[in-house]
């Protein structure tokens, strides 16, 4: 393999906070939040190929079709929801959803 | 005579817990009947026992008490004075039960009322006749018990349940004294049965002797409201009359008296006790005297008298003429059940009115109350040859055969005493029933009136019983109590000696009775009662006797108050509760901390979820670096 996997793991750890980074800042909007999601569940993919070249297994790979799967359903739904949520109050901040405070 | 004993007993208590559960539901008079009807069993049961009565008997039911070698069994014991009393009490409390009917006809609670009145001839019953005194104990319990009820009877006021409390708690320090005394004896001996402590006398040590007389005094003093436990008597008034007549004539007050006489046997082996007792008793009856001369309400004269008249009782036990204080004993609860019915029926003829200055002129308007009542005042003042004059003679007598200093004083004290007596009666009687304009009065139930003549009868002729030796014979209380362990000491005067001290009695009685006639009839009277309704020099102090409430509220009620007031305030609501407040204050703030994290926001969670990933980072680094 010509790229190590310690090189791989680096650049899925950047994506990863990178992504989480997105998620704390860009509370504002709901969508640039799903998207930030998208980056770090890619993040975990790239893990899981790279551990699946490094050990010349198929595990990682099936997983990452799983999660690509998993992710385009969790999209939609999520998708639909903000529409939803547009819909009621025409904001898609999170910070003003906060009816389930205690 | 086991049967007679057990229905003696049984048949006050029986009627008693008949009209506390029954009373409320079956007519007035079912309940009536059942409760004089069982005190006259029971009288009628004493008598036949009386009948058949030829020397002490010991009668034993079952077991009540046994731990160990510690034996309290249900025993009873009859001898002479126990006989004595239990016919005096069923007669009076038989007659004081029917006048209540009269008294009570208007009141709603005579089911509560006549229970009451039943148990509390039950429990002095059970007081007199008991043989260990444990059982002794329960009757004096009961005793207290009832009178704190009905002396607070009508509870709806303030007033008179503060004095049924009063009473209760008064008594109460007594009892304390006394029960320390019975487990002491236990102790000493390991036996609580009288007849066998009263032999023990010399074998246990005179100092301990001393001390269990002394005890046995306090239990006493508080019971026969004696100084300095005295106070609770005045505002036992509080209640129905014919409760103060129960409690101050038949029952509860000559419990002490009675106490200190069965057990003077054991404890007038000591001189100290001895001395003590008739100091106590000679006081007493001098500052009740006192205190009498100035009271206003008719009741209140009449409980101080009563007082004073007990104080003679325990002067008699304490200069050891038993028979003298036994003898005073049975004429006084005739005479005081006379007078206290008597005073009854004014106060109910004048619309609850007791103050002695609203009243005057009732001789016409009520003689049928005044005969019987006169007849009362007549022995209360010892005027001669009624009985109240020769049983208060016995006692005097006794008291001037003892000789020395302390009883010479006690004997003059006495005869003081009698003095004041002869004139704070005959004042009672010339205020309320001479003179002055005649009031309004409602007429009296039959059953009242006519209960007070058997009364008045057996207090004049009260003297039959025990008449003095120099007459020739020997007194029938004499010859009949003689023979019971310790009655028959106490040394006789010479017939020459009495006779002389009869006749200064005789005059002081008249003098009283002439300084009285002088007061408060004809044209002296009305300047006399302005006078003292003015308030005289000194007579605040005797109306409040002696100010003994204001002297123990500020030496143990205020104190008490104020330590109390301290623990509320400083110990419970500052120290437990604040800390607990306190605690819980604390729990509840850190409670709130992480309750400000659950806004409901996505934001707070997506920042616990970061916090909570560098964490597990920052651990796993820490873990895997060198």
């Amino acid at each position: 393999m010509i790229v190590p996997l310690e090189h791989i793991l680096i650049l899925a750890g950047l994506l990863f906070f990178l992504g989480m980074g997105g998620l704390l800042a860009w509370r504002a909007n709901l969508i640039m939040m799903l998207v930030c999601i998208e980056v770090m569940l890619n993040a975990v993919m790239l893990v899981f190929v790279g551990g699946s070249a490094r050990w010349g297994s198929a595990d990682g790979q099936l997983f990452a079709i799983f999660i690509m799967a998993l992710t385009s359903a969790e999209v939609s739904l999520a998708l639909a929801m903000v529409v939803y949520l547009h819909r009621r109050r025409k904001t898609v901040d999170t910070d003003q959803f906060s009816e389930m405070g205690g | 005579m086991k049967l007679y004993l057990a229905l003696i007993l049984l048949l006050p208590l029986m009627g008693g817990i008949f009209n506390a559960l029954l009373g409320r539901t079956l007519p007035r008079r079912v309940g009536e009947v059942v409760a004089c009807g069982v005190i006259w069993s029971a009288f009628a049961c004493a008598a036949l026992a009386f009948a058949g009565f030829n020397g002490p008997v010991r009668v034993e039911f079952g077991s009540w008490l046994a731990a160990f070698d510690f034996q309290a069994p249900i025993a009873l014991y009859l001898d002479q004075l126990s006989l004595s009393l239990t016919l005096m009490i069923t007669f009076v409390c038989g007659l004081i039960h029917l006048y209540s009917v009269g008294y009570m006809q208007d009141d709603p609670a005579h089911a509560r009322y006549f229970a009451l009145l039943n148990i509390f001839v039950f429990a002095m019953l059970m007081l007199v006749l008991a043989e260990n005194l444990p059982l002794l104990y329960l009757g004096w319990e009961g005793v207290g018990f009832c009178s704190y009820a009905l002396i607070g009877f009508w509870y709806t006021e303030e007033q008179n349940a503060t004095a049924g409390r009063k009473a209760f708690i008064t008594t109460r320090i007594g009892d304390t004294a006394f029960g320390i005394a019975i487990v002491w004896l236990y102790q000493l001996s390991g036996s609580v049965s009288i007849t066998h402590l009263n032999t023990m006398g010399t074998l246990i040590p005179a100092a301990v002797v001393t001390t269990l007389g002394l005890l046995l005094l306090a239990g006493a003093a508080g019971k026969s409201a004696q100084l300095p436990l005295s106070v609770w008597l005045p505002d036992a008034m509080a209640g129905p009359t014919p409760v103060s007549a129960q409690i101050h004539a038949a029952t509860m007050v000559t419990a002490g008296v009675y106490l200190l006489a069965r057990m003077f046997p054991l404890i007038g082996g000591s001189g100290t006790v001895r001395a003590a007792i008739a100091l106590t008793g000679g006081v007493t009856a001098f500052y009740a005297a006192t205190c009498a001369c100035c009271q206003r309400d008719l009741k209140r004269i009449l409980a101080y008298s009563t007082i004073s008249q007990i104080g003679y009782m325990v002067l008699g036990v304490g200069a050891g003429a038993l028979t003298g204080a036994a003898f005073h004993l049975l004429t006084h609860a005739f005479f005081k059940a006379l007078l206290f019915l008597g005073a009854g029926c004014i106060i109910t003829a004048l619309h609850h009115q007791q103050d002695i200055f609203r009243m005057g002129g009732l001789r016409a308007k009520l003689p049928a109350v005044y005969w019987p009542f006169l007849a009362g005042a007549l022995c209360l003042a010892g005027f001669p040859l009624t009985g109240g004059f020769f049983s208060k003679d016995a006692i005097l007598g006794g008291v001037a055969a003892q000789g020395g200093p302390l009883y010479g004083g006690l004997l003059l004290l006495g005869l003081i005493t009698a003095l004041l007596t002869s004139f704070y009666t005959f004042r009672m009687v010339f205020v309320v029933f001479h003179g002055g304009e005649e009031p309004h009065t409602t007429p009296l139930p039959k059953i009242m009136t006519l209960t007070l003549v058997p009364l008045a009868l057996l207090g004049l002729c009260g003297g039959v019983l025990n008449l003095p030796s120099y007459l020739g014979h020997q007194g029938i209380l004499d010859g009949f109590l003689g023979s019971i362990p310790g009655f028959g000491g106490g040394e006789k005067s010479s017939s020459g000696g009495e006779i002389v001290l009869q006749i200064v009695a005789a005059i002081l009685s008249l003098t009283g009775l002439g300084l009285a006639w002088f007061r408060y009839t004809g044209s002296r009277r009305a300047e006399a009662l302005a006078r003292e309704e003015a308030g005289l020099p000194g007579a605040g102090f005797l109306l409040n006797g002696w100010r003994l409430d204001n002297l123990y509220g500020a030496l143990i009620i205020n104190p008490f108050k104020h330590l109390a007031r301290f623990f509320w305030k400083q110990g419970d609501e500052a120290g437990i509760d604040g800390a607990l407040d306190g605690l819980a204050r604390l729990i509840a703030r850190l409670g709130g901390l992480p309750a400000d994290w659950s806004t409901g926001r996505v934001a707070t969670s997506l920042f616990g979820l970061a916090g909570g990933v560098c964490v597990v980072l920052a651990y796993l680094v820490w873990v895997t670096l060198p």
